[in-house]
């Protein structure tokens, strides 16, 4: 199943929801959330998969200011298993309330740093035992690492002033190696053209896709060339 | 043995953080000449400021002897901001999987003292610590590095069977060294071959155990470095019980030195701690 396209999406009511339904469908989790804040507009997103009831109980009970999951996790660079932030104050109130509504401890919170000082955090959780859980994150980590990026970054350019600063800066080489790409060549083929490793020219198709607000290579391509950053063949 | 340090533990080891600091002004202040900040015998930067991740190695006492920092690309990073020469103008490449590894280093002073054994090489613990960092980092859902490194660093890549796959920008002098960012991939193939070359078999990472005798030393440091009394003497009271610390070879003779040290900081100052000392030396003696 292909995710939706966040960057292409015109951003209307609940394709984030959509998108974090589908992270679950995708990679067999229970739940997915999402929070980010814009210190450049002082806002701040959130969009969950949980049940009402626990969205309404968390809010009145403002466990926002309590939860580990996003304090300790907003500073981390690298993802946070929710094992490690056990003995963390507020933990056992935040994960006895979240129990009652059938939401238990095994999850992950992706941190995200974007360039103007805006974080981003998507969690993720899971059921069943804890080996399996931990197993299941080893496989699938690399991905949520990707998709974090992903809906962190079209959600900070959901407002109109972050999208005149995060206007994509793409390098010459990763142009070039766009450009080979819209002509059909291969990693391979690339690496040769270019006489670099084709892990080079992979790491850079990487890198423009995720500057580009794209999961795909061939988004990627189609974006580049709408914005007239390299030519259609 | 590695131990990796990030914002949700950096509080329980400062000890271990603040040699890591002295070590680094040693060898980019000191040894290597890079345009560094150098205040009180410590290198830290901006970036430090910014809760990255730090590997960090040590020997078979406890001493740091490898360090190095992870930060992502998709948000401030070295290659941005301090080493965009390197880059010559072109924008760094920003990815979800990939991390920017910088400030590596091993402490070849400490290490060609030498004391024989083949784990107190430089060859060795520079091995132990990119093993380890290639891990953590794979463990993170991170399939790619990029490094600012010098050309011996790039060298002892090549030579340990670490070979990076590709370069971004150019080999650009920064200060008195040429400094160039080197791209190297996390996967198994490349740990096993720096694992056969270097001969190290099973975990690098610090066990329950290492980690409880660390945090023990942090306990009885921080203790001591409480006390009232004149910089010098604290410092030459943290020597000696981290003298005795490392002296300690059974689980029984730490936890002496753990009362003994928390039962001088009860004691208030450390003049008093001393006298308190020479008075249970001599009794011993």
């Amino acid at each position: 199943m292909e995710l939706i396209d966040l960057g292409a999406t015109v951003h209307s009511e609940g394709v984030f929801e959509d998108f974090l339904h589908q992270i679950c469908e995708r990679f067999e989790l229970e739940h997915a959330a999402y929070a980010g804040v814009n210190p450049v507009s002082q806002t701040i997103h959130g969009f969950v998969t949980y049940p009402d009831a626990w969205k309404r109980h968390y809010t009145e009970q403002g466990l926002d200011r309590l939860d580990p999951t996003l304090h300790c996790a907003a500073r981390s660079i690298a993802p946070v298993d929710w094992s490690r932030l056990a003995g963390q104050p507020n933990f056992d109130r935040v994960f006895r309330d979240a129990g009652d509504f059938g939401i238990g401890r095994l999850g992950l919170t992706i941190p995200v740093r974007g360039p103007f000082g805006d974080i981003g955090m998507l969690s993720v959780s899971g059921n069943g035992r804890p080996e399996q859980w931990h197993k299941r994150v080893a496989e699938v980590i690399s991905d949520l690492q990707s998709v974090a990026v992903h809906i962190h970054d079209t959600v900070m350019r959901s407002e109109d002033l972050s999208r005149l600063l995060r206007h994509p800066q793409l390098s010459k080489r990763e142009l070039e190696i766009l450009q080979w790409t819209a002509a059909g060549k291969t990693q391979h083929d690339i690496g040769e053209i270019l006489s670099i490793s084709h892990r080079t020219v992979e790491v850079h198709l990487k890198s423009s896709r995720d500057k580009l607000y794209a999961l795909t290579t061939s988004q990627a391509v189609a974006r580049a060339i709408a914005l007239r950053l390299i030519y259609p063949i | 043995m590695i131990v990796v340090i990030d914002s949700l533990n950096r509080h329980e080891f400062p000890e271990l953080l603040d040699e890591m600091f002295r070590l680094r002004a040693r060898v980019f202040g000191g040894r290597l000449g890079w345009e560094v900040e150098v205040t009180d015998g410590r290198e830290i930067d901006a970036f430090d400021a910014l809760d990255p991740l730090y590997v960090i190695g040590l020997d078979e006492e406890g001493h740091v002897i490898s360090c190095a920092r992870a930060l992502q690309t998709t948000g401030p990073h070295m290659l941005a901001d301090v080493f965009s020469a390197i880059l010559h103008g072109e924008p760094p490449l920003r990815s979800a999987n990939l991390w920017e590894s910088t400030r590596f280093c091993v402490d070849t002073e400490r290490l060609t003292l030498g004391r024989g054994s083949v784990k107190g090489t430089v060859s060795h613990a520079t091995c132990e610590l990119m093993i380890g960092s290639l891990e953590y980092l794979r463990s993170c859902g991170i399939t790619d590095i990029v490094t600012v490194i010098d050309p011996v660093m790039d060298r002892v890549l090549k030579r340990s069977e670490n070979a990076p796959y590709g370069y971004v920008g150019e080999t650009t002098p920064m200060g008195k060294v040429p400094a160039m960012a080197a791209l190297l991939d996390t996967g198994e193939e490349r740990v096993e071959r720096v694992r056969a070359f270097a001969g190290i078999a099973g975990s690098v990472f610090a066990d329950q155990v290492a980690l409880g005798r660390l945090r023990l030393r942090e306990e009885v440091l921080a203790a001591v470095r409480r006390m009232e009394g004149a910089p010098q003497a604290v410092a030459d009271l943290v020597d000696y019980i981290d003298g005795q610390l490392r002296a300690a070879t059974t689980d029984g003779e730490r936890e002496a030195v753990r009362r003994l040290a928390l039962g001088l900081s009860a004691t208030g100052g450390v003049q008093a701690a001393w006298r308190a000392t020479r008075q249970a030396l001599a009794g011993a003696a």
